[in-house]
């Protein structure tokens, strides 16, 4: 038996080494464009200038615009594309549904609603950047709320219903019908109000304030580490409810933390950046496809290294290097995510595999 | 007392079924019985009856309506759902979809309720892995993507993930549907042989042949019992026969068969030796006909003759036939 064990270890290293190779790669180029996306832009950067502004002080304007614009709106991209990726890997193996996401079922709708709710129903002061500290939690929160109240319908919907594209025309359905409740609450909300809404809903990686922006990374990163709570649970979930159950998982306590990490990551981007659609499906199965595996102990950092890489390409394409105007990088992700979503769907119909 | 302690499982008065509301809906009358440990155990009865249910209560994947599964002393609702998937494992009809998983991955799986948090495999789970894969056969498709296995390979690699999770108890729900016949008993085979190395699988089937001819015991459930004993106790008790009440199929307890109850066509007298004449008496018994031990009009006639090996008389008239088929075209007219 011992060397049986043997002959299959040349392998199996083979596979690791592979592995390793490509989360160097991955963690390169991470670190690569997220120094272009702080050099390029408007005024033009070199990246000399960057290792200077962090080590001499020399309060010169090239210094002003990488600390107050560049590097927040970087480290916006950075921890957005980990979020939503991370929160669409767990929604994908929970459901069982390759085109799950926060954006297709609704979920970042329901973190809208969350917010709108704050916004419109309650007071204009909770306007981001308007209470310095306590509005921005108000926000997230609301958010987190919104996103969770959505993953909870859809879950119990995806118990009843066993087809993938009916869930997800369920979820289209529900975003539609928060944006026409969001709609009849801005008709009977007064003018500040609307001003307010209208001015998050148009948000972007680069209008956080500084306080918002320390709100996000931390809910960010406590996103990341309950996900890495998950790994073991989304494993077996890859089985399916049935036998995840009989190989001995605690099935409400995996929900209870999937639910809560998703919300909290896809709530959170949702609240400070607006709606930004399709990294979510992408960035898992992209991920999937570069290491091959099934295995959420290599999915999940994978998928945090890889959603990083892949927002901040879409923050560079979004500010169109070298001239002064900016595309709404929602538009961008959706031009990024659009085809790997059709790739998935034309797959689905050939193999019988879900993920 | 005494006598239970060396029995791994007891369904004590197990009422089985679905709770709807306040309401409850019970499958059946509460049923007892228990396995000694190591062997083989069919779950007969007719479509619909809840063995599906039954199965899916004993690995605690749903609630009793009452009564109780004990394993290994124990109630095993006071089992921890960890600890219990390091005793009992459970393998459904339900067919896994994931792409980019591997055998090994899979099989990989069944450490679930050994491993800490993070699902870390040591060197003694590896171990456990590998001769899981070894022990159903798979060695040489360990890497192999699951999509691309065949019902009976899949099959075999949920039986290895199931090696692999260490559980003496195997629940199987119907292992065997899907499969073609070489397939068929490979599985039943290997189950066999686990049995053998000290594991108990109870599974559920509608192949009658591979319940009676493999299980070391049945436990056919009736409407209104559950019978049990080892397949040939339950021939001579005759119990089969109520599974099968029919107007159209008669089970008999002489030869474990099954024949249709057909209009007799009359008595027929066969001459010969050997297989070819039980093949040929097989043909005339599917045609509705009796074997006489006497003389008949027509009767049939086995030869050495290749050319002519049937020969069929009636009424003085005798035709010769190279084939069983082309005789029993003739009987039929």
């Amino acid at each position: 038996m011992k060397s049986e064990v043997l002959a299959t270890v040349p392998e199996e290293i083979r596979l690791r080494r592979n592995k390793s190779l490509i989360f160097l790669v991955l963690f390169i180029l991470l670190i690569f464009f997220f120094i272009l996306d702080i050099v390029l832009g408007s005024v033009s950067i070199r990246p000399a200038d960057i290792f200077r502004a962090f080590f001499e002080r020399t309060d010169s304007e090239i210094e002003t615009i990488i600390f107050k614009f560049r590097l927040p709106k970087a480290l916006t991209a950075l921890a957005a594309g980990i979020a939503l990726s991370l929160s669409g890997l767990q929604m994908q193996t929970l459901f069982r549904n390759p085109m799950a996401g926060p954006y297709v079922l609704g979920v970042s709708s329901g973190a809208s609603l969350g917010v709108a709710l704050v916004i419109l129903g309650f007071s204009a002061q909770f306007v981001p950047g308007s209470f310095p500290r306590l509005g921005n939690w108000v926000l997230v929160v609301s958010a987190w709320l919104g996103a969770g109240a959505v993953m909870m319908l859809i879950m119990f919907l995806s118990s009843k219903i066993r087809d993938i594209m009916t869930i997800l025309i369920i979820g289209i359905m529900l975003a539609s019908g928060i944006s026409a409740i969001v709609s009849i609450m801005q008709y009977f909300s007064n003018e500040t109000m609307l001003k307010a809404y209208v001015i998050w809903t148009m948000g972007s990686l680069g209008n956080l304030s500084a306080g918002q922006l320390q709100v996000l990374l931390l809910t960010v990163a406590a996103g990341m580490i309950l996900s890495l709570a998950s790994v073991k649970m989304l494993n077996a979930l890859l089985l399916g409810e049935n036998y995840a159950v009989s190989i001995g998982l605690n099935l409400r306590l995996s929900r209870i933390v999937i639910f809560t990490c998703t919300s909290i990551l896809a709530g959170s981007v949702t609240a400070f950046c607006g709606p930004i659609g399709f990294i979510g499906i992408a960035v898992p199965h992209i991920t999937r496809n570069l290491f091959r595996t099934s295995d959420h102990r290599i999915l999940v950092p994978g998928t945090i290294i890889a959603g990083g890489v892949v927002m901040l390409i879409s923050d560079i394409i979004s500010q169109l290097p070298g001239s002064v105007n900016i595309l709404p990088v929602n538009s961008v992700t959706s031009l990024i995510g659009i085809p790997v979503v059709l790739w998935i769907i034309l797959r689905n119909k050939r193999d019988t595999g879900s993920f | 007392m005494e006598k239970n302690e060396t029995k791994i499982l007891i369904l004590d008065n197990l009422s089985i079924g679905y709770a709807k509301g306040k309401h409850s809906a019970e499958l059946l009358p509460p049923l007892s019985t228990s396995s000694n440990g190591s062997e083989l155990i069919a779950v007969i009865g007719r479509n619909g009856i809840g063995k599906s249910t039954l199965l899916r209560t004993i690995a605690g994947l749903q609630p009793s309506l009452g009564g109780e599964v004990i394993l290994n002393g124990k109630n095993i609702s006071e089992y921890s759902r960890i600890v219990l998937a390091r005793k009992i494992g459970y393998i459904s009809t339900e067919v896994i979809k994931v792409n980019n998983m591997r055998v090994s991955d899979l099989v990989a799986l069944g450490r679930f309720p050994h491993t800490n948090w993070l699902g870390t495999i040591d060197n003694s789970g590896r171990l456990a892995i590998e001769n899981a894969i070894a022990r159903a056969g798979l060695t040489s498709l360990r890497a192999r993507n699951i999509s691309e296995l065949s019902d009976g390979e899949r099959q075999k690699a949920m039986i290895a993930r199931v090696l692999a999770q260490d559980a003496e108890l195997m629940i199987m729900d119907e292992p065997t549907a899907f499969l073609d016949i070489a397939s068929k008993y490979e599985i039943i085979s290997l189950m066999r042989e686990l049995t053998r190395d000290g594991k108990t699988i109870i599974f559920s089937t509608h192949d009658f042949n591979i319940a009676v001819n493999q299980a070391d015991k049945i436990w056919l459930i009736l409407e209104n019992n559950l019978i049990e004993g080892a397949p040939e106790d339950l021939m001579l008790s005759g119990a089969f026969e109520h599974l099968f009440e029919s107007s159209i199929v008669q089970f008999s307890s002489g030869d474990g068969n099954f024949s249709f109850l057909r209009e007799s066509r009359g008595s027929i007298f066969v001459r010969g030796e050997g297989l070819i004449r039980k093949w040929t008496e097989r043909a005339l018994i599917r045609e509705g006909y009796q074997l006489s031990s006497s003389i008949t009009n027509p009767y049939i006639h086995i030869t050495d003759d290749t050319d002519q090996k049937w020969l069929l008389t009636s009424d003085d008239k005798t035709e010769s036939f190279n084939s069983i088929y082309e005789l029993i075209r003739v009987l039929q007219k």
